[in-house]
């Protein structure tokens, strides 16, 4: 009988659960990873509408793996977080090479759009039923047919770059290009490069009068190739080397994650004292990012003292950070298995952090609680911006974006993982949901963190640094979570063999958080724009994707690439 | 050497760098080194620039802006190569979608018949704001050249080198035969 799964009643652990799931498949289970293979034909939007809407879990991210030498097929994995059975189902698609559809599960969970057009563009398996099945992340240039993450694309194939980018660069002169305008609003391109942006992302907001009525935005032009680079020519401790070069701000809590994932694929027990290691050196990463996150939004609200006083303070955490790893960002420390050996905290050591960490609060407690309470800077901010609590759950957004939008959401208290096992995370959440109560929030967990080091430090056990990780074995997958600085950064691998990794698909925080902001934008004056797209602490280095969002009808489509120097 | 004699503006051109460098180039900025008193001036757009602070490995899809805005710089104008990734493409260098640092936006912009400007290289990941301002400094005729040229030839490892030894023996021993084909030991785990 075809239940629909209302009326059945719901399981109480994970064994339950993996009971329940044999209606859609062959479920396997392997510690905290609940493999469903083999979805019966035409069940797999029951099982994804079961998973996410129905069991209280929550949609991640998709993985496309090109698994025919392993056993001949193409592997699609979506990954579902179920908090409370503290288990990641990974719902397993295989797709034949000769014929390579699977069947797309966007028109049930919307999130899950970006993921299976990536997919689409890099390992070339088409998603069935897809409302948008277009190129998301190669260039306009790149020829069809040919995708990188296929094990048979050499990494290094450069194809010669062709001349419509000649072309483009020779036709699209300031004087003849226009973007085109829905309606008759006025269009202003923001980017690639602006003053207001210190990446090369490109807006195009549509306007009538001062309001906001339309967003576009496209990204992508930071697409480096580091899966492909990873999987081809590094080897597990360099891997996380490079995880720290996937973003300037918030690397090492990329490398953490990494690190996490090969020690859960492998079995590895991290030492307690690299565990302290790494959450002392996450948390600091935490307040120099929101430090500078807090100097870019004064100054995008005109107030450049404010700016000043945070980047001045911002350097001496930035000389902490040299004093304990030896560089001010990049901080190399981490491997698989641990912590390298000269980034040890050594007792005197210690001391010193603490002592410039209670100057740095001392100067901190100085300023900003007479900043933030300033009248213009609460004009600016207070409901501007709103996301509320129902469209922050839409949305699925993460970090103190959601925390600021009544949502109790932080990895390391509910998934805690590193050093948050052994002490007590305090995680503030406001209900306002506007840019201030998003600028409160990150003022909140700076303190929090300042004395979360001091506790970690007081704590530090003595013992070896890293564990024995002389044997990874082949095939294994491994799911590592970190709470980055805006929200929570998930990274999938899957182990194999000559000391390398199969595959290795990281998932930023901004890659879920960029879908709130044509909501906030709607109906905001224009010259709020700058303060609402950083509110959310963007990080496009990280998350790199294009999206084209119609606010009026929600319909989404592609957009050309076309280049728009700034400043115009 | 002393490229430019007044005040320099330049112009922040990120072509796909991971926001390391960006921030070092604001910290340079930022009041601890405050790199203002030395003339230098962050412009919003590069028509008002003199000098570019270029980042990032040129990634495909960044290149047709990259180009126009360096194209949109008034001559005579220098471009700082800062940071490892724009020097020589960095980690990145082969990969395939990036052009591998600025000496690859510089073949583009030579088949397009532009002649490439004068460059600083600034290396390092990411490079200390004392670096960029050296870079800036340097541009200006305030302070030297700190490198010269050296090439670099990888030393053979121990494993191509026992391989070696074992042929000179197999030489030794049947002259005039091939060796056996055997295959090349990769070179061992790194240890940290």
């Amino acid at each position: 009988m075809r239940s629909s799964g209302i009326n059945q009643v719901r399981p109480r652990n994970k064994y339950e659960l993996m009971i329940d799931l044999r209606r859609f498949g062959e479920p396997r289970l392997r510690g905290k990873y609940l493999f469903l293979s083999r979805i019966k034909s035409g069940r797999l939007r029951d099982l994804v509408d079961y998973l996410h809407w129905r069991l209280g879990g929550y949609y991640s991210t998709s993985i496309g793996v090109d698994e025919r030498p392993l056993d001949g097929y193409f592997h699609v994995y979506h990954v579902f977080v179920l908090e409370e059975y503290g288990v990641y189902v990974l719902v397993d698609l295989i797709a034949d090479p000769g014929h390579p559809v699977v069947e797309s599960i966007t028109p049930v969970v919307p999130a899950a759009n970006w993921a299976e057009r990536e997919i689409m563009d890099f390992i070339g398996v088409k998603f069935r039923g897809h409302p948008e099945p277009h190129r998301l992340i190669l260039p306009d240039d790149w020829p069809e047919n040919v995708y990188p993450l296929r094990k048979d694309y050499p990494y290094d194939d450069k194809l010669p770059t062709s001349d419509k980018i000649a072309k483009l660069v020779r036709e699209s002169s300031p004087a003849t290009w226009e973007p085109e305008a829905p309606g008759d609003h006025t269009v202003i391109p923001v980017g690639p490069y602006h003053p207001a942006l210190h990446e090369p992302e490109y807006f195009e907001l549509f306007v009538e009068g001062e309001k906001i009525v339309d967003a576009r935005y496209k990204g992508f032009m930071v697409h480096r190739g580091i899966e492909k680079i990873a999987e081809s020519r590094l080897s597990y401790n360099q891997v996380s080397f490079i995880a720290e070069r996937i973003c300037g701000i918030c690397g090492f809590t990329h490398s953490t994650a990494y690190c996490q994932a090969v020690e859960e694929a492998a079995g590895i027990d991290v030492p307690e004292r690299a565990e302290y290691i790494r959450s002392i050196l996450l948390e600091i990463e935490r307040i120099h990012s929101h430090f500078l996150w807090m100097g870019v939004a004064f100054h995008l609200l005109g107030y450049d003292t404010g700016f000043m006083i945070m980047w001045r303070l911002r350097e001496s955490i930035m000389d902490l950070a040299e004093e304990l790893t030896g560089s001010r960002k990049m901080y190399g420390a981490n491997i698989v298995g641990g912590i390298r050996d000269k980034w040890d905290i050594r007792d005197d050591k210690a001391a010193l952090i603490k002592r410039m960490l209670d100057e740095i609060r001392e100067e901190y407690l100085k300023y900003i609680p007479k900043i933030i309470s300033l009248e213009e800077i609460k004009k600016r901010t207070r409901g501007v911006g709103v996301l509320s609590r129902s469209d922050a759950r839409k949305y699925s957004v993460l970090g103190p974006h959601a925390r600021a939008s009544g949502i109790k959401t932080d990895v390391r208290k509910y998934r805690p993982y590193a050093a948050y096992k052994y002490v007590n995370v305090e995680i503030p959440v406001l209900d306002d949901g506007d840019i201030y109560a998003r600028m409160i929030v990150r003022h909140e967990e700076i303190l929090a963190s300042i004395d979360l080091i001091h506790r970690l430090l007081d704590n530090i056990p003595k013992t070896p640094l890293h564990a024995d990780t002389s044997y990874i074995p082949e095939r294994r997958h491994g799911i590592g979570c970190t709470e980055a600085p805006r929200g929570e950064d998930l990274h999938f691998v899957i182990t194999g063999r000559d000391n390398k990794l199969y595959r290795w698909r990281p998932r930023a925080p901004t890659y879920n958080n960029l879908l709130s902001v044509p909501a906030m934008l709607r109906g905001e004056y224009l010259a709020d724009a700058p303060i609402i797209i950083a509110s959310i602490d963007p990080c496009f280095s990280c998350t790199d994707h294009v999206v084209v969002v119609d606010l009026r009808s929600g319909r989404r489509r592609p957009l050309r690439t076309r280049g728009v120097v700034g400043g115009r | 050497m002393k490229l430019y004699r007044r005040s320099l503006w330049v112009f922040h051109l990120n072509s796909g760098s991971c926001n390391g460098c960006d921030i070092e180039i604001l910290n340079a900025l930022a009041p601890r080194q405050d790199a203002e008193r030395l003339g230098v001036k962050l412009v919003g757009s590069p028509r008002h620039a003199d000098a570019i602070l270029f980042t990032g490995p040129v990634t495909r899809e960044a290149l047709p802006s990259v180009v126009r805005a360096i194209q949109a710089v008034p001559e005579p104008k220098i471009v700082l190569a800062v940071g490892a990734c724009a020097c020589g493409g960095g980690i990145w260098h082969d990969s395939y979608c990036v052009l591998g640092g600025i000496q690859g936006l510089y073949r583009v912009l030579k088949s397009m018949g532009v002649a490439p400007p004068k460059t600083i290289y600034v290396p390092g990941c990411p490079p200390k704001p004392e670096a960029i301002i050296h870079g800036i400094m340097l541009a200006r005729g305030l302070a030297g050249q700190r490198q010269a040229r050296s090439e670099y030839f990888e030393e053979q490892g121990p494993a191509v080198k026992a391989e070696e030894d074992l042929h000179r023996l197999f030489h030794k021993c049947f002259p005039g035969r091939l060796p056996p084909k055997t295959a090349r030991v990769e070179w061992g785990v790194t240890r940290y």
